[in-house]
């Protein structure tokens, strides 16, 4: 089987739908990629990338948690499928494997 | 928690365009966002945002999708079905189509001719600037129509000009008739005298020379191309010398310029253009009271027409005192004179104000609503056939709808499917109606009188008409069949209970209208036709067979040429009788019995009542045996007698209050029609006085060998009055020139009958066709029970007939008040009788089972083994 590919957006839209596990809906992700990447996306953006994560079969998705702030609205949740933690684990197996044979005087500038 | 509301506007947005199963998710996270950008930017950041965010939601994969079907594969599917029904029902297609696209190429060559109409004149730059002088002229008791004058005289212009500040310039135009040489030829060339200024006032282009100094001199000349290539041979003449000849002499002008031909949309038309100075030098005229030429000024752009024309009343007031006395004085003119400014562009279609002098091609309005109306009649008629064949046919049809419907198709998508066939059924006419209209539009110049060519459709307004034309007539010939197509339920359809109501009211209407058309325009026709024959057959009360009148020179004393002639000629046997007589139409007041009265009057010779078979009722012809004729005598004809009054005419006197003569009737004549039959025969008068020359030779021919005879006249003219060209025309065609016009009205009508009768009836047999079709099982059972084949056909041509009778009906009364509007234009004219109406009935009535007969004759013909076998 052809293997799907993953951007580096969506990998790291992937990776906090993991790490919000449970409760990983839109405005949270956005908010966690705020945090940990300290990058400043538009919801839509995030809604765009989780309905190709969503095509690609990398996540689900069920709907719940409706709340004041959003109208009575619910919220869309999203979890890791099988096919998705398998890809995750395969970039940081690869990007380990690749890292170990770097020798070291290669990369000696890192941010502090 | 604060509780602002979002931008209620963005939210519908949202909610419109956003896909329905992702807009919960989407609009809420979106309103969560909103709650913390109120607390962290503000409510105006906050609500700004919203916009902005909600908008980015304009992705593909966010949009709603408009419908779950694929667009193309319907389209495509559309026009499968569009294209085999075209062509497995060919002959309604057929129909349909031709019927269309006549209409449309009528409709298109009418929007040539109103665009045409309507532009004239429009091409110069200062035309909203330009008007030409009027004059009113209305007599104190009011007791007859003012007598409305575009020509003015030679002063007026002038001392407008002079006192008038909003006036900027003036321009006078008048026509003469000059002769030209060429290798000893002699041709008659008209030329118009205008000011210097002409080519600063209206926009002609000058090919070659200056137009600021073209008219400057006054021995210079300017032509068009045509002339100049007929004369020269080259267009390249500035600098030549061209002599025209008036009055016996010939003058030298120098041509200053050559000017392109004046487009066929320009009322003022010239060949020849020289300078008023010339004209003002050997005519001079103070006279205020004198109509002969065109005046033409630009005013101000800003200027109040109103006004100007109040002000040119004073200036007339003080400038023309005198001469308004005098004239009072001396000839009893107590006539109110107002001169008015008439819009350039009015020119064309006012048929109040005479034009003359340069202006051409006048048109009266009435000839671009009669034609719009054939055509619309044409149109209308043609889609009547595509929505009678198309709603009879749609049984044919039903199964498919039904099939549609189930799969869900809406009645909207079946509304679009069948405008949209109708559409390309337009389309089609369209494109063929291009065709047709460009080759009959040679034939349609002809008759309109106009030099139209197909590219002027290549013009934004005509094209965006041609465009509307084609969607409405789609609309109109589509959009009644889609709602009925449309409407089929299917489960009706499907078990195959679906029936068009039986009485059809609408169909039948449809056909009734088409066919009161066709009848109206038939009795159009006829009573065209009829009337014509009248006119040209009337006894006019003089004999014009082999009647020949040539054109004498007007200059000198040709009363000379006149006795000339006839001592040449007079002992031709080929000849019978020479008369002379004055040229054009002449008109005066005189006073017989006591009273004053309008008459007619020529200047005749001895011979002009036996040259014409014209009986003396009393009293002699003028003789030569009595020379005081000349002077004293007068004959009248009976109209005269009988307006004057007079019991006992012979020995009456005449007075003529301009000469200030008294005259004595030595006779009258049988009246005889001197004018065109449109008017009643008034009262004239002969006399022999030379004060009026001779304008016109009528040679009574014998009808043996014409061809001899004129080369006879013709050298003998020629070596009489070598300089002057020979023009002679035979009488009758003269007479029957008077009715051009009617000549041309009655093709265009008897064009307009064919064109519809020939539509409706091919409408009446897809009719036909279609009703047989329908029918064929019952007609088969009917001939195995034994009917007649008369009995079938009548069958099925009753309910057609019953339309056509009904039809004639509603066309009688309309055709007869519309013909007898027409006949009111003409003083003789025939009676409109029943048989019109009889001969009319009868003639559609044949036409309508005519083309019945077709299909019916067939069916009843046809064996019911075939119709009834295959079940």
């Amino acid at each position: 089987m052809r293997k799907t590919y993953l951007g580096e957006f969506e990998e790291v839209v992937l990776l906090t739908v993991a790490l919000r596990f449970e409760q990983a809906y839109g405005v949270a992700i956005q908010e966690a990629i705020q945090e940990q990447t300290g990058r400043s996306i538009s919801i839509s953006a995030v809604h765009a990338t989780l309905h190709r994560l969503q095509d690609k079969g990398f996540v689900n998705s069920f709907m719940g948690g409706a709340t004041a702030e959003r109208g009575g609205r619910r919220k869309r949740f999203f979890t890791v499928t099988p096919a998705g933690s398998r890809a995750l684990h395969e970039i940081k197996e690869q990007r380990e494997q690749i890292w170990q044979q770097i020798p070291a005087k290669a990369l000696q500038w890192k941010v502090l | 928690m604060n509780k602002s509301h979002p931008p209620l506007w963005a939210d519908r947005l949202l909610e419109w365009f956003c896909d329905p199963h992702l807009l919960e998710e989407v609009q809420g996270d979106l309103h969560e966002l909103y709650g913390q950008w109120v607390e962290q930017h503000g409510l105006r950041k906050a609500k700004w945002l919203y916009i902005v965010h909600s908008l980015k939601f304009l992705r593909p994969y966010s949009i709603k999708r408009l419908s779950v079907n694929n667009p193309t594969a319907m389209f495509k599917n559309y026009f499968i079905i569009a294209y085999r029904n075209l062509w497995r029902h060919k002959i309604f297609s057929f129909i349909n189509i031709a019927g269309l696209s006549i209409g449309l190429a009528c409709c298109m060559l009418i929007f040539l001719y109103a665009k045409d109409e309507i532009t004239f004149d429009r091409f110069h730059k200062k035309q909203h600037q330009i008007y030409r002088l009027t004059a009113l002229i209305t007599d104190p008791e009011g007791s007859s129509d003012p007598w409305k004058s575009g020509s003015t005289g030679m002063v007026q212009g002038e001392a407008f000009k002079n006192e008038i500040p909003e006036i900027e310039k003036f321009v006078r135009l008048k026509e003469f008739t000059f002769i030209i040489r060429k290798e000893g030829e002699v041709f008659n060339e008209s030329a118009l005298y205008a000011d210097s200024n002409f080519f600063s006032v209206f926009s002609f282009p000058l090919l070659q020379g200056n137009p600021e100094t073209a008219l400057r001199d006054i021995h210079s000349v300017v032509l068009t191309e045509e002339l100049a290539l007929k004369y020269f041979g080259t267009t390249d003449v500035l600098g030549k010398n061209l002599a025209l000849g008036v009055e016996g002499e010939f003058e030298n002008f120098v041509v200053t310029g050559v000017a392109e031909k004046a487009p066929q949309n320009s009322t003022i038309k010239f060949s020849i253009l020289l300078p008023f100075a010339h004209y003002a030098g050997k005519h001079p005229d103070e006279q205020w009271l004198n109509f002969f030429l065109n005046t033409f000024v630009v005013l101000h752009p800003e200027a109040d027409v109103k006004a100007v024309e109040s002000k040119m009343a004073k200036v007339f007031k003080k400038n023309a005192r005198e001469q308004i006395a005098e004239a009072a004085k001396n000839w009893g003119f107590n006539n109110q004179v107002t001169f008015g400014l008439q819009p350039l562009a009015d020119l064309h279609l006012n048929t109040a104000w005479y034009l003359g002098n340069g202006l051409v091609d006048g048109s009266n309005p009435i000839y671009a609503y009669v034609l719009s109306a054939i055509a619309v009649f044409i149109l209308f008629i043609a889609c009547i056939n595509f929505v009678n064949l198309t709603v009879a046919q749609s049984l044919k049809r039903s199964k498919e709808i039904g099939i549609r419907k189930v799969a869900g198709g809406m009645r909207k998508q079946l509304i679009i499917q069948f405008l949209g066939e109708s559409f390309v059924i337009c389309l089609l006419a369209f494109t063929l109606a291009i065709l047709l209209a460009q080759w009959v539009l040679p034939f349609f110049n002809q008759l309109a009188h106009k030099k139209l060519s197909l590219s002027y459709l290549l013009d934004t307004d005509v094209m965006a008409g041609s465009v509307t034309l084609l969607l409405i007539t789609t609309l109109a010939a589509g959009f009644y069949p889609a709602l009925v197509l449309s409407g089929f339920q299917p489960v009706k359809v499907l078990y195959g209970k679906q029936k068009l109501t039986s009485k059809n009211y609408f169909a039948k209407s449809l056909v009734v209208v088409q066919f009161a058309l066709a009848t109206f325009l038939i009795i159009g026709t006829i009573a065209i036709y009829s009337q014509f024959h009248f006119l040209i057959r009337k006894d006019l009360g003089f004999e014009d067979d082999n009647l020949v009148s040539i054109n004498l020179p007007w200059w000198e004393d040709n009363g000379k040429v006149l006795e000339l002639f006839k001592n040449q000629l007079a002992d031709q046997s080929s000849i019978v009788r020479i008369a002379g007589k004055s040229g054009g139409r002449y008109g005066t007041n005189v006073k017989a019995n006591g009273k004053e009265m309008g008459t007619d009057y020529i200047r005749i010779d001895e011979n002009y009542f036996p040259t014409l078979q014209i009986p003396l009722i009393e009293g002699r012809n003028f003789s030569q045996d009595f020379p005081s004729d000349t002077i004293e005598a007068v004959i009248v004809n009976e109209a005269f007698v009988k307006e004057a009054g007079w019991k006992e005419p012979i020995g009456q006197t005449v007075d003529f209050f301009t000469k200030q003569q008294k005259k004595v009737v030595i006779g009258v004549v049988k009246d005889y029609h001197f004018r065109s039959l449109k008017e009643k025969i008034g009262p004239q008068l002969f006399f022999q006085y030379p004060d009026v020359k001779y304008g016109q030779i009528w040679v009574k021919i014998r009808p043996d060998d014409i061809p001899q005879t004129l080369e006879l006249l013709e050298e003998t003219y020629r070596q009489l009055v070598p300089f002057y060209p020979y023009e002679y025309q035979f009488m009758a065609t003269i007479n029957a020139r008077q009715y051009e016009t009617e000549a041309k009205w009655k093709q265009i009508i008897q064009f307009a009958a064919i064109l519809s009768v020939f539509i409706s009836c091919m409408g009446l047999f897809g009719l036909t066709t279609l009703g047989i079709e329908q029918r064929t099982k019952e007609i088969g059972i009917r001939k195995v029970l034994g009917a007649s084949v008369s009995s079938i056909v009548t069958l099925l041509s009753k309910d057609f007939v019953k339309l056509v009778v009904i039809a004639f009906f509603i066309a009688i009364p309309l055709g007869y008040f519309a013909v007898d509007q027409w006949l009111q234009n003409f003083a003789y004219r025939i009676e409109i009788s029943g048989w019109i109406f009889i001969v009319v009935g009868l003639l559609a009535l044949l036409i309508a089972l005519f083309t019945i007969s077709f299909q019916s004759v067939k069916a009843a013909l046809s064996n019911p083994v075939n119709s009834l076998r295959n079940e």
